[in-house]
């Protein structure tokens, strides 16, 4: 199965509770590395690489490398993650 | 609702990391440290600049270095120029490279991770980071010596030489280096030494004069009006200026002397108060060396406790200790010594650092001795001594 961003539906990305997950820690954080999400939401690195391949190619994150390492952050010129940022923070709020 | 006074008005002004708005008696040291680095307005990414900062403890190194961080900072934003003050204590770190880069890549990017990296390849991502945000940084290196101590000579060249393979490149990282003593940097190769021995600026310990200049400024900023003496003053600068003309020991005696204000419900800090703090922070007499003392020492030490503790002074002439030794004297039935004897024990004592007596030039007629006790608490002084001799 390929990903292309127009093609994934919303209910694939979403449906998804460590990739939900995933996007709320780099709301929070801002950036981080494979092993640094791995270690906070507690999930295996082989599962965070494959779901971070998934949201990168759906275009909602995007990385900066530094030497052997990759940060991840949210691709904020994407209007999707905007919408999903307003979720987040309509749910913490509520 | 219960409330307590305190002669406190701000006590924050106080703390180790307060940084005041003026540095009084490091005005001109901070010009020059303008003056090194004035270049990253007129020639930004053109050249870098290392400065070392060296002094022994509480001569405002760190202040100095964090006073022109924060005023270069604004003067940065002024001229719209991407600009960052990094401060960094190596010993925080443990005097690790490593660590330290850590700590400056983690600036830029907070949750950057610590492993899977050498410190050569953490100077060269924070030199990507510096180039992909086009930035200047002025990174201080404060408490160098343990970075010298810990990673050696090759850290240094690292950090100093990091220019030189970026050639052509703008350049972007200058640094301070601030210590106690140029002494430690003896031990790296000459090649690392020669790239930091540039621009040394030495701070002086400050005399006592200038001890009683940043005291009363701290005193305006964090007490309420009134409320701290000037002989408190005096006596705080005095007990710093005997412990090398530390200003850092001072304001912390100063901060101590309203906390037992405070705590002893008084609305005004006594020359008691700064006994008292200094007693708490460090030992200038050891009771058990008052025990050694010989029976007309103690007779007029406890002259000396009663004077200064029914007083609230921080200063007696020694014509007016001897009226206080004969009367304690008197009370326990001994005959007072001569003036001469007096002045011995006066040295003697003032040797063994209980008391310090100093001439004053302001008299009206010719010099007097000014006499003070030094750490330990009049009333305590009092207590102790009296045990020593036995209630008669």
């Amino acid at each position: 199965m390929t990903f292309s961003e127009d093609k994934m539906a919303i209910e694939e990305i979403l449906g998804s509770r460590s990739r939900l997950r995933i996007l709320k820690l780099l709301y929070m954080l801002g950036e981080l590395n494979l092993s640094g999400i791995a270690r906070r939401i507690k999930v295996s690195y082989r599962e965070v690489k494959k779901h971070i391949q998934i949201l990168e190619t759906a275009g909602l994150v995007t990385y900066k490398r530094f030497g052997r390492i990759k940060l991840y952050r949210l691709n904020e010129s994407s209007s999707k993650v905007k919408a999903i940022e307003a979720l987040i923070d309509a749910w913490e709020e509520s | 609702m219960s409330y307590t006074y305190s002669v406190f008005k701000d006590e924050t002004k106080l703390d180790i990391s307060y940084v005041p708005a003026r540095l009084i008696h490091r005005e001109r040291e901070l010009r020059l440290l303008e003056e090194f680095f004035s270049f990253i307005f007129k020639t930004p990414g053109k050249m870098t600049q290392r400065v070392i900062i060296a002094g022994a403890v509480g001569t405002g190194k760190t202040a100095l270095a964090q006073r022109f961080g924060i005023d270069i900072m604004k003067k940065a934003e002024e001229h719209n120029l991407r600009f960052r003050y990094i401060h960094v204590n190596c010993r925080e770190y443990r005097g690790s490279l490593f660590l330290i880069l850590h700590h400056v890549v983690s600036a830029f990017h907070p949750n950057f991770p610590r492993r899977g990296f050498s410190s050569e390849e953490m100077l060269r991502i924070l030199m990507q980071i510096l180039d992909e945000q086009d930035v200047h940084v002025i990174l201080t290196l404060d408490e160098f010596e343990s970075l010298v101590e810990r990673d050696g000579s090759e850290a240094v060249y690292k950090l100093t030489r990091l220019q030189e393979t970026r050639l052509g490149m703008p350049q972007r990282l200058s640094m301070i280096f601030i210590v106690r003593s140029l002494k430690p940097l003896e031990s790296l190769d000459p090649s690392s030494r020669s790239t930091l021995q540039s621009n040394i600026i030495c701070l002086d310990a400050y005399t006592q004069e200038q001890l009683v200049d940043i005291l009363n400024d701290r005193v305006k900023l964090a007490f309420k009006p009134f409320t701290v003496m000037e002989e408190t003053v005096n006596l705080i600068a005095e007990l710093a200026s005997s412990e090398g003309g530390n200003a850092r020991l001072a304001i912390e005696l100063l901060w101590r002397a309203g906390k037992y204000a405070d705590a002893e419900g008084f609305n005004i800090v006594t020359p008691e108060c700064a006994r008292k703090a200094a007693s708490s922070i460090y030992v200038l007499a050891k009771k058990s060396d008052l025990a050694y003392l010989g029976l007309h020492e103690k007779l007029f030490l406890l002259g000396v406790a009663r004077l200064f503790k029914e007083s609230d002074r921080a200063y007696a002439t020694l014509s007016e200790l001897e009226r206080a030794y004969m009367i304690v004297c008197e009370e326990y039935g001994e005959t007072p010594h001569s003036h001469t004897q007096l002045w011995k024990y006066l040295q003697n004592l003032a040797a063994q650092g209980i008391l310090k007596a100093k001439v004053s030039s302001q008299g009206q007629r010719g010099r007097k001795t000014l006499i003070s006790l030094l750490g330990i608490p009049a009333e305590e002084l009092d207590k102790t001594i009296t045990q020593l001799l036995g209630r008669k």
